[in-house]
């Protein structure tokens, strides 16, 4: 199960009025289950035949990449406007202060810059999605 | 005249929880903000959404005010309840809501300004010809009128910060000597704590009732009183204990502080919900004091006796609804008293936060208690310490007196320090249970000494 598969498993859930999703594929089984907040997804996954091997790759992936966290309440934009490009796509490279995303609150667009620099491995919400305090919005592997 | 489909409230803790049930009530969906540290608390379980507005730190979530309506937008959000403190008496927040199309639950952002204003509230009242204490005509703007005003108004003077509350920016003058110097001080106290250093004086009643009274108006200026609670259980200015109706009420002086109460109100053009607050003298005179332009902590006592659900009623007359009462079909009945119940050391009060290992309320007829807290819940040191009302209620003040103590002795909270000890010893109090009490209550019961349940009355 690819981390690209749990994304796609993610957004399913997020589409639909599902609660709560099991599936078991090529040895690992996964639980998504969305909480009554307006928050990320709960994600739990059991690890399959070879626990060290992929506790390990996990473990280091994430402590590789950077999360950019939303500082204010809003709506996330990935463009600057509807008709435009997003500012970054997925696997582009960014420098420290690059804007990734708008962020608006009260009719204000706020911009929210890479924190440092490298590349955009995924973005964890979608365009237009409302966002909290502290709501994961980007992962970042510096480089 | 529409209704709410779905109500943010500001705030957090025990009032947060109290807003929602009633929003339950009225069949309207609730949003929950919180600060990041505030994840687990029992408000945002218990709402239908919530939002992660900010950091710990007030000022950063829960006085927040682009984040709250930030919040109140993405959730399409009608209405605002601010609850009280943090916004609850802030125009601007009220004016930024209006301006965001979001209607704010509470009196108009005027009736917030004056309420802010002690010296300039005062003055109005008493050219409406509403008792005042006896001191200055509006602020003293300057040394010359400090001293005139306090030689008129006759030593012990109290100065007072016009923007100020929560008993601070007060300072007690006893003769003329140490005037000048204590209005200095207790200017730049007032501007480092409102950011306001403007100061009136009063008479100084160092021996007083503190007696309150609930009003209620609708749109259309219909407004009522709910009766009047007796606050005069304090401990540095903050109350402690409050009860419904006072002990201290006739019901001459029930009508007679209630008209009073009423003619406030109508002189600020008052609307939905408040408190007018009065002080009043051994003798029965009775001055105001100021108005409390918000729902109070202690409006669970006035909902006891008389049967009405005030956060209800805030939100119905917020839609633009008539006051459902009239004057004459309110008729307290039976007896209230609430204690507050904070995590603080019961004989210093210094806050004691942590874990709760373990929280157990007591309960049954005339028993309710008003809390977020809960077993294993983390009582935070950021915001106020707070964690549970207890209130009862009982056909004569003897009984609820008796609920009381059995409800207090069957409040189980483990893994901090809480002030119920303190409550149990108030209880057993003779001067209480008498109710001899004014506000020198709580010092002459440190006098008598720790354990000295008999309460011998002590010289002052």
């Amino acid at each position: 199960m690819e981390l690209e598969d749990l994304r796609e498993l993610i957004s399913l859930l997020k589409d639909t009025d599902i609660t709560e999703l099991q599936i078991e594929k090529d040895g690992t089984k996964v639980k998504i289950r969305r909480q009554t907040l307006l928050s990320p997804i709960e994600v739990q996954t059991k690890i399959p035949v070879s626990p060290e091997k992929a506790m390990e790759e996990t473990g280091e992936e994430m402590q590789r990449l950077m999360t950019i966290t939303s500082p204010i309440v809003g709506t996330f934009y990935r463009s600057p406007s509807p008709e435009a490009p997003p500012f970054v796509e997925n696997g582009a490279r960014v420098k420290k202060g690059e804007v990734l995303c708008i962020i608006e609150a009260m009719k204000l667009m706020n911009e929210i810059e890479s924190e440092v620099e490298g590349i955009v491995m995924r973005n964890l919400v979608e365009n237009g999605q409302p966002v909290e305090y502290g709501e994961p919005l980007f992962l970042i592997e510096p480089a | 005249m529409k209704s709410f489909k779905k109500i943010l409230i500001a705030n957090r803790g025990e009032i947060a929880v109290r807003i929602i049930r009633a929003c339950r009530e009225l069949g309207i969906k609730t949003v929950a903000i919180y600060s990041d540290i505030e994840k687990d608390s029992m408000h945002v379980r218990l709402a239908d959404e919530a939002v992660c507005i900010g950091p710990a730190v007030s000022a950063q979530s829960y006085l927040n005010i682009p984040g709250i309506l930030s919040a109140a937008e993405i959730t399409d959000s009608e209405a605002i309840h601010p609850g009280y403190g943090f916004l609850a008496e802030n125009p601007h927040f009220a004016e930024a809501c209006a301006t965001s199309g979001i209607t704010f639950i509470g009196p108009s952002s005027e009736n917030m300004r004056l309420g802010g204003d002690k010296a300039k509230a005062r003055q109005i009242m008493k050219r409406k010809g509403i008792p005042v204490v006896p001191g200055s005509d509006g602020p003293v703007t300057s040394e010359e009128m400090l001293l005139k005003t306090a030689k008129k108004t006759g030593f012990p003077v109290i100065l007072k910060a016009s923007a100020g509350g929560g008993g601070k920016g007060m300072r007690i003058v006893h003769e003329e000597g140490t005037l000048e110097q204590a209005f200095h001080l207790a200017q730049r106290e007032a501007l480092a704590a409102f950011g306001n250093s403007e100061l009136y004086i009063e008479k100084y009643i160092p021996v007083m009732r503190h007696i309150e009274v609930q009003i209620m108006a609708d749109s259309k200026g219909n407004i009522i009183h709910l009766g009047e609670r007796d606050c005069s259980v304090q401990r540095r200015h903050q109350k402690l204990i409050e009860e419904a109706p006072s002990p201290f009420a006739t019901e001459k002086f029930r009508k007679k502080i209630g008209e009073l109460a009423v003619k406030a109100a109508r002189a600020m053009k008052y609307r939905n919900v408040g408190t007018i607050e009065f002080i009043v003298e051994p003798d029965g005179s009775i001055y105001f004091m100021e108005i409390n332009t918000r729902v109070q902590v202690e409006h669970p006592v006035t909902e006891a006796v008389t049967g009405i659900d005030i956060i209800k009623e805030q939100i119905k007359l917020a839609t633009g609804l008539p006051l459902e009462y009239k004057q004459g079909s309110i008729k307290p009945s039976g007896h209230s008293i609430e204690c507050r119940i904070n995590a603080e050391d019961p004989e210093r009060f210094i806050p004691s936060p942590g874990k709760i290992t373990f929280f157990y309320q007591p309960s049954g007829p005339g028993v309710r208690v008003d809390t977020a807290a809960y077993s294993g819940w983390v009582v935070p040191s950021q915001y106020d310490s707070l964690i549970a009302k207890l209130i009862v209620h009982g056909r004569t003040r003897q009984e609820a007196i008796m609920k009381m103590k059995s409800a207090l002795d069957g409040f189980l909270i483990e893994g901090i320090k809480t002030t119920i000890p303190f409550h149990r010893k108030v209880l057993n109090h003779q001067d209480f249970v008498s109710g001899d009490i004014t506000t020198g209550f709580i010092e002459k019961m440190g006098n008598g000494g720790a354990g000295n349940n008999k309460g011998q009355a002590t010289s002052e």
